[in-house]
């Protein structure tokens, strides 16, 4: 027998209908805010009260400045462990059934996953070793701490 | 429902009770005789009153309860002038942050700076559709509903980025990284460990969720004759702690509010928004602390379940979402702030470990026992 795929028909698309219309409130609601705030509120235009709040002074620089590299470093870890959780929910929801069926072993059902776990936690030692978890302190930072009574 | 030749959205009303709050309102209203297109208005009507349910919690929250609590633990009164305990100021300051000129900086990226706290309150309240809220208030129950709501909570980074940098503000820019940079830390902490009560259940989906909770007894206190139901806080009160940590955090609320942190960066993401925009940011802000409070609720303490009759539920469900929001403003006048290098080594070297260990060691003995 082969498979083949069949459209969702409209009885089974409720709940996503549903989830939509509240996306669509979602919105909405925001929306309706900003018209009644447009109504309500004035405007006195002034050129000094538009530049960008910087305590007070007047801004120096620009603003898109070069950043620590520390927020790089831990996003791309993120990025590795976002798709292992991906990749565990489906053993999650089918874990129970298979534990209690006697077809396949407690091993068989456990065994593979801790492997994979495993794995990704040896790359986490890994970054752990090489200070990618840590975040960097300039010199003058430590300076500081060091004469730290 | 007459014939199987009219398409419909409710299979189950021709069958059992009716479950989700859409088939309530074509019940109660009667627009089920107009076909698909009835259904449809039913369904949105029912997400109308979902989303402004929520929207009216935010409301109480923001302006009086947060102000009342915090007075209250630094001993001082607080709001008191407009009505009883002072929470007429609800009105009166939706009218005075509505009515706020709406001053726009040079320096801003324009649609993303507009669309920012469209997509942080927006994207709060769509997680609240699979959440079940007792007395029939539950809008959609597809079968991958934890993920789902993980997956929308997560669009809030988007944001938060999107404010940040669309501001041109350097405060604006370092509160979008630090909340992103948090989120990425927290984020896979919450998830695993929510997993752990996946393997529990056996479901994602959260009606099942809350029934495998609730259907089971864990002991019965001698004596009373009383049956404690299995909720998943004390089954596991080891993940139900971690996942309480990871939660403040990924909502951003103290210990773990560096992204608005008021000594180091004025406000952070939110800096140059004033206004109704500023409004919008502060109440996805208020939404994310209640759909985290909504998530602990529905996972580990039995969703809308308490005693007394089943129309209850609402009460018990808004009790126990309260309770977790009063947990987050008593951190607030408690628990210093922690700095943003320990919170990334907090993140990646304690939490993270230990919800693995979690999953680790829940996944064995449910095996074992099982």
């Amino acid at each position: 027998m082969c498979m083949r795929f069949k459209l969702p028909n409209v009885t089974e698309m409720n709940d996503w209908i549903a989830i939509g219309a509240l996306a669509l409130v979602g919105v909405l609601i925001p929306l309706g805010m900003m018209a009644v705030s447009y109504l309500l509120r004035p405007s006195v235009p002034e050129t000094s009260k538009r530049a960008t709040y910087e305590s007070g002074e007047i801004p120096t620089g620009d603003t898109r400045v070069r950043f620590n590299i520390q927020y790089y470093m831990v996003a791309l870890l993120f990025l590795i462990f976002d798709i292992e959780t991906v990749l565990l929910f489906p053993w999650a929801v089918v874990y129970l059934d298979a534990v209690e069926s006697d077809a396949v072993s407690l091993l068989e059902i456990l065994g593979p996953m801790v492997l994979f776990v495993t794995i990704l936690l040896v790359g986490l030692a890994w970054a752990w070793r090489k200070g990618a978890v840590q975040w960097a302190q300039t010199p003058r930072q430590v300076e500081t701490e060091h004469n730290r009574p | 429902m007459s014939g199987a030749t009219t398409p419909s959205l409710f299979p189950l009303q021709n069958g059992g009770d009716p479950v989700l709050l859409p088939e309530h309102i074509t019940e109660l209203t009667g627009l089920g005789q107009f076909g698909l297109a009835g259904e449809l208005l039913a369904t949105f009507v029912a997400a109308f009153i979902v989303g402004n349910f929520i929207l009216a919690m935010t409301g109480v929250a923001g302006p009086w309860a947060k102000r009342k609590i915090t007075a209250s633990f630094t001993d001082r009164i607080a709001v008191n002038h407009l009505g009883p305990g002072g929470i007429g100021i609800i009105i009166a300051d939706a009218v005075r942050l509505l009515a706020k000129e709406n001053i726009i900086p040079e320096n801003v990226d324009r649609p993303a700076y507009d669309l920012a706290p469209i997509v942080i309150a927006g994207s709060a309240m769509l997680g609240f559709a699979v959440i079940p809220m007792g007395s029939g208030i539950h809008l959609a129950d597809p079968e991958v509903g934890l993920a789902f709501v993980f997956a929308v909570a997560g669009i809030a980074s988007i944001g938060l980025v999107m404010a940040g940098y669309a501001s041109g503000n350097k405060y604006s820019l370092l509160g979008g990284l630090r909340a992103v940079a948090q989120n990425v830390a927290y984020e896979i902490p919450l998830v695993v460990t929510g997993m752990s009560v996946v393997l529990f259940a056996g479901s994602l989906q959260m009606s099942e969720i809350v029934a495998v909770q609730n259907e089971t007894t864990l002991f019965t206190i001698p004596g009373l004759e009383w049956a404690v139901p299995a909720w998943f806080a004390l089954v596991n009160p080891f993940a139900f702690v971690l996942f309480l940590i990871a939660n403040f955090a990924e909502v951003g609320r103290n210990p773990f509010d560096m992204p608005e942190a008021p000594a180091e960066l004025i406000a952070g993401y939110q800096t140059e928004y004033s206004s109704v925009y500023f409004v919008l940011v502060y109440l996805g802000e208020f939404l994310h602390i209640f759909l985290g409070g909504a998530i602990i609720a529905t996972i580990f303490l039995g969703g809308p379940a308490g005693p007394g009759p089943d129309e209850l539920g609402i009460l018990w469900f808004t009790l126990k979402i309260w309770g977790v929001f009063f947990l987050t403003q008593w951190l607030r006048s408690a628990v210093p702030r922690v700095r943003i290098d320990q919170l990334i080594e907090i993140g990646w070297k304690g939490l993270l470990v230990l919800s693995f260990a979690n999953l680790g060691l829940t996944a064995a003995i449910v095996g074992v026992i099982a």
